[in-house]
Order: structure tokens, then C-alpha cells, then sequence
């Protein structure tokens, strides 16, 4: 049973902040699939790329140090954006998927969850997402939530 | 007292890790660990199974999650139970930090002087601290062969500095252990005191260090932290308690208290002599404690503190390896650089006498094959003007052609009057 469809876009003024996504989640439900994907991944542009690192330079390394790294800016490229999702359920914390991956497919039931999710009751009642943006170096940056609810174990 | 290798820096593939947890435990072990933590980012979903894994592997796995935030990483570990990241603003860790202590655990601050975003991101301790005191430790090497890197250096500034103006935090090293690899780099261990007696039911096997257990006079607990301990500990055996003290709360009340010693090579320890009572790392000389403050006589003023230093060379043995040649064991506090001495490696077998150039004298020893060295050091008393506030050792060298720190303890702290100037 189809719970949620979203999508949304993103920009780099968003980073460092959270989109917390509540659904309702029902009775019955032996098995939670999320899938979360965005795009790009990647910021190609390798000027723009250069200059964001330059910026973050001014403020991480040392002044004695910040020629030596514009010089080796190669050891941080490609730059990448970086969401991560993380799940509440009515009584708490289910876990996190922190990971570069841009496309997710996901699950938890009772005994058994994705790496990072926690496996147990799917207990009915007020759930959420969390999406994190750590960091968008794209112009744009879109994303899609699917989260669907199976009454039994099947293959997503 | 025994001591235990640890690796308190660790992910599976729970988040961004390669390597499941019995991949991970299996590669500790073959390194000479005997503890690991788990600080996956954000979770604590990778600790199911954890108990057979400990047993297949012999190792002990301490619950942990790295805080992987917008601004800076925090390690937690000890805690049985998540505490949220996500609410955590630039002068909100503060209150992270008190969540975390009130769930049982220890909070340090990961790698924070590791490049932020966008190329890490989060990985710059941006975090404004408003209690220092609250900070558990600091990672203060992050990485394969840490002390080489500029950002591990500046932590370790960062965490001398704080020493200086009087907090009391312990410093630590992680690898961020990602995936199984091998590397050729030297690997550095957080070596964490556990008393003898309650680290039973793992005294047996492993690779545990024991050292110095035979001068430490029985039952003469000195430091306060100690005694307030035996006091509990007392009290606990009473209602039949102790044994349930798990060996991971242990190790994690050695940390809380600064029972620590890093190293990429030999484990290096210490023990302050003053007033007649012994200290180990991590514990207060009470003002009460140091000579100056004795009957003014000027015998007790004079009276030199000492220090016992113990090289262990036999830790891990195998698993690294330094080339010959004269270290440098100094002993470093709020006053500088005290004392330097020459140590060759290896020495001829016979107890040697000399004395360093700073008036501080040593007495080397070697045992077992000069798998041991035992070196003692007087150390002047400071003058009015200027307190000691902490103590630390360290042992520098050579390896891999740089002449780099290879082991550090963690300080000895003073009682000290706050008026007191320091530098």
C-alpha cells in the first residue's frame, strides 16, 4: 500500500538543514519500503568545484598550508552532494542511513532491516523521515521519497 | 593494573563502512586489539549479533555512534541508547554533550581539524563549547600513522592547550577504520588502565599488558578518584554489586577518568612519587600532596617529585616494529618541556645510571630481554610563581625516515591554586 510519493528540489542555500517528512503508517503492516534517490550527484562544473574548495580552504587550513592545498585540489574532486535519511516512528529513533549512495531502496519489518535501520514492531501511528542535507554543491538538486507498506513479506 | 588495546574509531557498512562487524572484529584482533568501539555514523543498528562476535573473536565491542553533524563529528560511546544528533545547532552541543553523559556515555570530538565541507562534510569542529569541561576527550590522532598529519598535530595543540588552562580532558587516537585494507602505515593504539581485580573473567588469554602491578603497594589507593572509587567499589561488593560492573563500563570510566596512553610503537606509562603517595595517569595530586606544601622545612621544600616511566616493548609484539636508535622521553607540562631524556634502544643489559642535562636524573633498567624499560626522573618542584598544572610523558623518534611523537601518555594533574600564574 502506496503510503507517501514526494519529491522536491533543493538548492545550496538548504545545506546544513533537515526535511523532516511525517507519514501515518497503519495497522498490519509486516514490512516498511522506502526508496530515496536524488540527482546529480556530482557538481561538474570543476571551476565552481575549485572555488567552493578555495573558500573552504580559508576557513579549515592553516594560512601556511592553503597554497599547498589550491594546488592539490585534485585529492578532494569530484565534490558531491550528500543527503542522508534517518526514520522516527511514533516512539523513536529507528536509525540512519548515512551513506553516498544517491539511490536507496530500503526496508525494515519485525526481524529483519536495510544496514543502519532498525529491525522490530512496525507499531501503527505518526512516522517520519528525516532527509539531512549535509552539503549541495549543485546548482539544483532534486530528490524523490517512496515509502509503501506491505501487509506481507514480498519483493519489493 | 592491566592495560587494554583499544581502537575506539570504527564503522561497518550500518553506514558508510565497507566491512561487516565480524570483518571488523576480526581485523582488530588480528592487530592486537583487544577492544573495539563501534562509531557508526548515526546508528546503532550495527551492534546486533555483537555478543557472539565478541566471543568468536575474543574482543570486547564497546556500543558507540559517531555524531555526524553539520558541524563538527562527535564521538559517543558507552551508552546503551541513541541520543539525537539532528537537534544539534553551532551553540547547541553543549546540550548534546549533557544528553549523551546522561544515557551513561563519553563524548569526544572526532578528527576536528580534518577538512569540512564540501570535501568532508561536517568533519570541522565548528561547534562552539561553552564547558569544556564537559568534553570528555579529544581524538587527538586521527588515521594510519597520525602523527606525521597537520590536522592531527593541531589537535593535539588544541588539546595542550586546554590542559593549560586547567581542564581536565583525555586524548585518544581513532582510525576511522572504514574497510579491511592492509597498510604499511603504522597503526596507533588508545591503550585504557583497567584495575587487575576487576577485570576478571578476562584476565585468561589476550594480549593485555600488565605492568607495573608489582610495585603498586596493596590497597594503598592515592589518588582521590581512586580512593572515592574503592569507597564505592567497597560499598557495591557490600550489596553484591561489583561483579555486575561490566568490563565495558570500565573501560569507558577509564577513559571518563584519563587512564589513557596512545602509541604507534611501545606502550609508554608513568607514576608520580610525591608526599609518599604514588599517582597514576589520570589522577589529581591533591595540593595537599606536593611537597611545597609540607611542614616548610627546606628538606620538604627541596624534596624532588619523581617520576617512574615504564617502556613496554612487548606490546603487540610483532605487529610493529622501530628501527634502533636514541628516542627522547620527555616529560611535558603547563611549564614546558621538563625534562628530555636520551633513551638508546636496545641498551646493554645491565641497569645504567646518568644524569640529564636538565638536573632530572634517570635510572634505566631493562627487563625480560629489554622487552621493558624502566626509567625514573626527578622533576624540580615549581617555583611560587609558576604551578604545575598537569604532566605528561612522551617518546619521540624516528620512523618511516621523520622524526615524529610515537607515544604520548595522558596527564597527571595538579591541584594548584587559581591566583597561580602558568604558561
Amino acid at each position: 500500500m502506496k503510503l507517501l510519493d514526494t519529491e522536491g528540489c533543493v538548492t545550496p542555500e538548504e545545506s546544513r538543514t533537515h526535511i523532516r517528512i511525517p507519514f501515518e503508517l497503519g495497522e498490519n503492516c509486516e514490512r516498511l519500503n522506502l526508496r530515496f534517490q536524488y540527482a546529480p550527484k556530482k557538481l561538474e562544473n570543476r571551476e565552481r568545484a575549485i572555488a567552493l574548495l578555495k573558500e573552504s580552504y580559508d576557513l579549515y587550513i592553516l594560512p601556511e598550508h592553503r597554497e599547498y592545498a589550491a594546488e592539490h585540489t585534485d585529492r578532494h574532486l569530484p565534490l558531491n552532494n550528500l543527503i542522508t535519511v534517518s526514520l522516527d516512528d511514533a516512539r523513536g529513533y529507528r536509525g540512519a542511513c548515512h551513506r553516498h549512495d544517491p539511490l536507496q531502496e530500503l526496508f525494515l519489518s519485525r526481524q529483519e532491516a536495510s544496514p543502519g535501520l532498525m529491525a522490530g514492531e512496525l507499531t501503527a501511528g505518526s512516522w517520519s523521515v528525516t532527509l539531512s542535507l549535509h552539503c549541495i554543491v549543485t546548482e539544483i538538486c532534486d530528490y524523490r521519497l517512496q515509502i509503501w507498506a506491505s501487509e506481507k513479506e514480498e519483493s519489493a | 593494573m592491566t592495560w587494554f588495546a583499544c581502537e575506539l574509531h570504527t564503522h561497518t557498512l550500518h553506514s558508510d563502512g565497507r566491512q561487516t562487524l565480524g570483518e571488523l572484529a576480526a581485523g582488530a584482533a588480528g592487530l592486537g586489539f583487544d577492544v573495539i568501539a563501534l562509531t557508526d555514523h548515526n546508528t546503532m543498528s550495527g551492534l546486533v549479533g555483537k555478543e557472539e562476535i565478541e566471543q568468536e573473536h575474543g574482543l570486547t565491542i564497546i556500543p558507540g555512534m559517531e555524531w555526524t553533524t553539520f558541524y563538527g563529528h562527535m564521538v559517543t560511546i558507552g551508552l546503551s541508547e541513541f541520543a539525537d544528533w539532528r537537534q544539534a545547532g553551532l551553540d547547541d552541543i553543549d546540550q548534546g554533550i549533557a544528553e549523551v553523559h546522561r544515557l551513561g556515555g563519553i563524548a569526544g570530538l572526532a578528527h576536528p581539524f580534518r577538512i569540512g565541507s564540501p570535501a568532508c562534510t561536517g568533519c570541522f569542529w565548528e561547534y562552539k563549547i561553552d564547558d569544556w569541561n564537559a568534553v570528555d576527550y579529544i581524538e587527538v590522532w586521527s588515521g594510519t600513522f597520525p602523527s606525521i598529519q597537520t590536522n592531527n598535530r593541531r589537535a593535539f595543540d588544541l588539546w595542550t592547550d586546554k590542559l593549560n588552562e586547567g581542564y581536565r580532558i583525555a586524548a585518544t587516537s581513532g582510525r576511522d577504520w572504514h574497510e579491511q585494507k592492509e597498510t604499511d602505515e603504522p597503526i596507533s593504539v588508545t591503550y585504557l588502565e583497567i584495575d587487575e581485580e576487576t577485570a576478571d573473567g578476562k584476565k585468561a588469554g589476550g594480549s593485555r599488558t600488565d605492568s607495573g602491578s608489582k610495585e603498586t603497594p596493596a590497597g594503598n589507593g592515592s589518588c582521590a578518584a581512586e580512593k572515592a572509587r574503592d569507597t564505592e567499589s567497597e560499598k557495591n561488593a557490600a550489596d553484591g554489586f561489583a561483579a555486575s560492573v561490566s568490563l565495558e563500563d570500565r573501560l569507558i570510566q577509564a577513559l571518563r577518568e584519563g587512564r589513557a596512553s596512545v602509541t604507534i610503537g611501545p606502550l609508554l606509562t608513568m607514576k608520580l612519587n610525591a608526599g609518599g603517595e604514588s599517582y597514576r595517569i589520570g589522577s589529581v595530586v591533591p595540593a595537599a600532596g606536593q611537597a611545597e606544601e609540607h611542614s616548610g622545612t627546606t628538606a620538604a621544600a627541596n624534596e624532588l617529585i619523581s617520576v617512574d616511566l615504564l617502556l613496554d616493548f612487548s606490546v603487540r609484539a610483532g605487529l610493529w616494529s622501530l628501527p634502533e636508535q636514541t628516542f627522547k622521553l620527555k616529560l611535558q607540562s603547563n611549564l614546558g618541556e621538563e625534562l628530555s631524556l636520551d633513551v638508546p634502544v636496545p641498551v646493554s643489559a645491565e641497569a645504567e645510571e646518568s644524569a640529564s642535562d636538565h638536573g632530572g636524573h634517570i635510572k634505566t633498567e631493562t627487563q625480560n630481554q629489554a622487552q621493558q624499560m624502566r626509567l625514573e626522573a626527578k622533576l624540580p618542584h615549581p617555583t611560587d610563581k609558576l604551578s604545575r598544572k598537569w604532566l605528561r610523558a612522551e617518546l619521540w623518534g624516528h620512523m618511516r625516515g621523520v622524526y615524529v611523537r610515537i607515544a604520548f601518555t595522558n596527564a597527571i594533574y595538579f591541584e594548584y591554586e587559581e591566583g597561580a600564574t602558568s604558561r
